[in-house]
């Protein structure tokens, strides 16, 4: 999938995680190189986790992000909202081929509407108007009512836990009910979206009135959403490229406390790339219960054990590590519709292992046990294998039956008496025996 | 004697089975007799199986064919060497020795047990 | 998420004024204009009993925001009414016409419910109120639970379900067959056994003497005939097919040969009589 393995850079600082992606370790920039060092806490952030990054000018033609249909990069940032037209080889369209070359994206946005801007619209993110960002007169605060301070979710699957508020400034989102959205941030219930300078009541109220997208408001709007394809690559669309910058990196959300920026978006970073949350299928097996060999048909009735070996990845270390969390894990026994589906339950003892037995159909045919894992935020387990049930061969039936009895000593019995008839017949005296008139012969 | 098998004359009838059943008695050679026992024997057997098979369960229904069928063919078989053997019908079966009939009856029967148990399970 | 920083609004210090509301009160009316309800609303506590609403019932919101010292009416940047399920997590926000003077009316007509309110169920809906401005503090104060008809649930994708975990199908297996009881085969078979005393009576009566019996001529005959019939049950219990014709191939060359022997003798004998 990758063409070059970059060289990885010294590795820094002591005492700093060092966490690598599954994917790859090349990744590149594309941001104003004016604006270069406005990120330098992320980037240098980046680089101390061992990835190795390249920087690009929007408006520049090299480095290429895909030559000759196969990526360069691992993972690409868009740093570049306010760039209305970007080089040609940065289109909406290649955002897309990029995502299914398996190459990781996180894009910013702002409210100035780009090339890149309605490609959200694929992804079931609805852009307010061009001019409105968010703003909130809530808390009470110096800053402009456009830098809000956003409480992040105490617990959620991919940010560290309890973090602090951190400040952003950009646009909202309204997401649609595509389930392959991952939402992470959403937007304080105070705030709403409206023209910087001279908005005004009514404007509001006229919009709301108006119906479409009617008032951006409230926490249903989104501010940092990722989504994963079905092939797996991952897109965070992030509403404002100021929540990377060290300003804001450095600045407290109340006195004493600094803002959650820096680790936050070093968590949203991790997930895009591939180091959180990511799951494969080691291997998956089948045999019959008091068997290890795996068939190619089973009989019908037969009782089936089904095993699969889950890991997820380890940034920290880069290996993969047996992973036994996996709490309603389903396998489907399916012949163009499931027959049966049964939750594969992990095995105690053994990590990694997840384990079902259960008893074939009595339909004969071709099944395939299959398992289809999505939930928001961790990788699509997929697994398919094939097998035939077979009705039970001619000598497969159980014979001997307490019901047959009658029947067994019927045909023994047959033999038996034509045994002996024969016995006596061969040996008897040859047919010379006058009809005894009247009375038998003894 | 055909039989008179009027139902208002129950007397009549009684009297034609048993005069039936003397001139049986007195005619038919022991060797035959000895043949009539054992069809007798394979009828009751088969009767048996096929009340169970009806009143009970036919589960097993190979089985059940197996064992009637064994009856039934031996039956056969038996009645096929009787007709053969009787010294009445020597006419018919000129060609036919009793030894011969009693070979072809028990290469007959071997075969018949053959498949009986192969489908007997 | 309902979030406020009660730390950020004390420590980093007003903007300058409070704003405050005039008189605000709500009314609940039912279509045909009799008044259900009407409640100034306070600001120290929440009104205890929750608004309930029909389908054609109407809610008249009304107040005045003024500044609290100087008591002129304000326009507000934004003024939003906030309705949150609890349970759900769903939230819709209104907006409020306000006047230049302040003065602030608001309707919510239920046989034309905006499309901002929330999918409801029955859970009572939290309604605050949300002032914001540049020029003053802002302000949220919680009004009043709602309790509306229940709505339709909002649209899921039809992808959605495979997110979830999928409802467990079992397989119906055809009924296990039943096999009447052990004694009553039993039975049936000494059934089956019981015409072997007919049998053997009527045998005993007319069997024909068997003088050769024991004669070597006929001997290997009948014992290949057993051996045959011993060869048959074997295979029932225990042999493949291969192997008992294999055996059975073997066992009729010997029973022709035994066969031809015995029955040529009998037939010599029964010819040497005649």
């Amino acid at each position: 999938m990758l063409l070059f393995r970059s060289l990885l850079c010294a590795i820094g600082l002591a005492g700093v995680v060092y966490a690598k992606s599954s994917k790859g370790d090349s990744v590149l920039v594309v941001v104003e190189p004016k604006q270069q060092d406005n990120y330098s806490i992320f980037f240098n952030g980046l680089r101390e986790q061992g990835y190795d990054i390249t920087f690009r000018a929007p408006k520049a033609e090299t480095p290429a992000v895909i030559e000759f249909d196969a990526p360069s990069f691992a993972h690409v940032i868009l740093f570049a909202p306010d760039t209305k037209i970007l080089a040609k080889d940065l289109t909406p369209q290649s955002v897309v081929d990029l995502l299914s070359h398996n190459t990781n994206v996180i894009v910013a946005l702002s409210s100035k509407q780009t090339a890149i801007s309605t490609l959200a619209a694929e992804f079931s993110l609805v852009l307010p108007p061009p001019g409105s960002p968010l703003m909130s007169y809530f808390p009470e605060r110096t800053d402009p009512a456009t830098v809000v301070p956003v409480p992040v979710p105490a617990s959620h699957p991919m940010l560290t836990p309890n973090l602090p508020p951190v400040w952003f400034s950009g646009v909202p989102h309204s997401l649609g009910n595509n389930p392959l959205l991952v939402p992470i941030l959403r937007a304080p219930s105070e705030s709403f979206a409206a023209e910087i300078d001279g908005g005004s009541a009514d404007a509001l109220v006229d919009a709301a009135e108006r119906g479409g997208e009617g008032l951006w408001a409230g926490s249903q709007l989104g501010l940092v959403t990722g989504f994963q394809t079905l092939n797996g690559a991952r897109i965070t669309w992030v509403g404002g490229v100021d929540i990377f910058s060290d300003e804001f990196a450095n600045k407290e959300v109340v006195k004493g406390l600094k803002s959650g920026n820096e680790q936050f978006v070093r968590d949203i970073s991790a997930w895009t790339f591939h180091e959180s949350m990511v799951l494969r299928i080691d291997e998956t097996t089948h045999h019959r219960v008091n068997s290890t060999t795996p068939l190619e048909q089973y009989t019908t009735n037969d009782q089936i054990v089904y095993e699969a070996r889950i890991s997820s990845y380890d940034p920290k270390t880069t290996t993969w590590v047996p992973y036994s969390g996996l709490k309603d894990l389903q396998l489907e026994f399916t012949m163009l519709d499931p027959h049966i589906r049964t939750a594969l339950l992990p095995v105690k003892g053994q990590p990694g292992k997840y384990s079902v037995t259960f008893r074939a159909p009595d339909r004969h045919g071709v099944f395939k046990f299959v398992i289809n894992y999505k939930r928001k935020g961790l990788t699509y387990l997929q697994s398919s294998t094939t097998v035939a049930v077979v009705p039970p061969r001619h000598d497969g039936y159980p014979r001997f039956l307490s019901a047959a009895w009658p029947y067994y000593t019927g045909a023994i019995s047959t033999s038996i008496a034509f045994f002996l008839f024969s016995a006596i017949w061969l040996a008897a005296d040859s047919r010379d025996q006058k009809k005894g008139k009247g009375h038998k012969s003894e | 004697m055909p039989l008179k098998s009027s139902p208002a004359q129950p007397p009549a009838a009684t009297n034609a089975v048993q005069t039936l059943w003397k001139a049986y008695n007195d005619q038919t050679p022991d060797r035959l007799k000895f043949i009539d026992a054992f069809l007798f024997f394979l009828m009751l057997s088969g009767v048996a199986q096929f009340l169970y098979c009806v009143l009970i369960t036919d589960f097993p229904f190979n089985a059940f064919l197996a064992g009637f069928s064994s009856n039934v063919g031996q039956f056969v078989l038996a009645a096929s060497l009787r007709s053969q053997v009787n010294p009445e019908n020597k006419n018919e079966f000129k060609e036919v020795s009793p030894e011969r009939a009693f070979a072809d009856f028990a290469l007959g029967s071997i075969v018949l047990h053959f498949f009986v148990y192969n489908f007997l399970g | 998420m309902f979030s406020l920083f009660p730390l950020l609004l004390l420590a980093i210090g007003t903007q300058g004024s409070v704003l405050t509301l005039q008189s605000p009160r709500f009314k609940v009316t039912s279509s045909t204009g009799t008044q259900l309800r009407t409640e100034p609303i306070s600001f120290t506590q929440k009104s205890s009993t929750p608004v309930t609403l029909s389908q054609t019932d109407i809610l008249k919101l009304t107040f005045q925001v003024v500044d609290k010292e100087t008591g002129d009416g304000v326009q507000p940047h934004q003024t939003f009414l906030r309705f949150y399920d609890g349970k759900t997590g769903e939230e819709g926000i209104q907006p409020v016409r306000v006047t230049s003077g302040g003065k602030a009316k608001f309707e919510l007509n239920m046989a034309k419910p905006p499309l901002s309110l929330p999918p409801t169920s029955d859970t009572p809906l939290h309604v605050s109120l949300i002032v914001g401005t540049s020029t003053h503090s802002p302000m949220i104060l919680s009004l009043f639970d709602l309790v509306v008809p229940a709505s339709h649930p909002p649209p899921y994708h039809p992808d959605e379900a495979s997110f979830h975990p999928l409802p467990e199908i079992h397989h119906t297996f055809r009924p296990e067959q039943k096999l009447p009881l052990r004694p009553i085969s039993a039975i049936f078979s000494l059934v089956v056994i019981a015409p072997w005393f007919i049998l053997l009576g009527l045998w005993s009566q007319v069997a024909p003497r068997v003088p050769y019996l024991l004669s070597p001529s006929i001997i290997p005959f009948i014992t290949t005939l057993g051996a045959f019939e011993g060869l048959l049950v074997w295979y029932w219990v225990d042999l493949k097919l291969g192997e008992v014709l294999l055996y059975g191939g073997a066992l009729g060359v010997i029973t022709i040969f035994a066969g031809k022997q015995a029955l040529s003798k009998i037939g010599d004998r029964r010819i040497g009589r005649k």
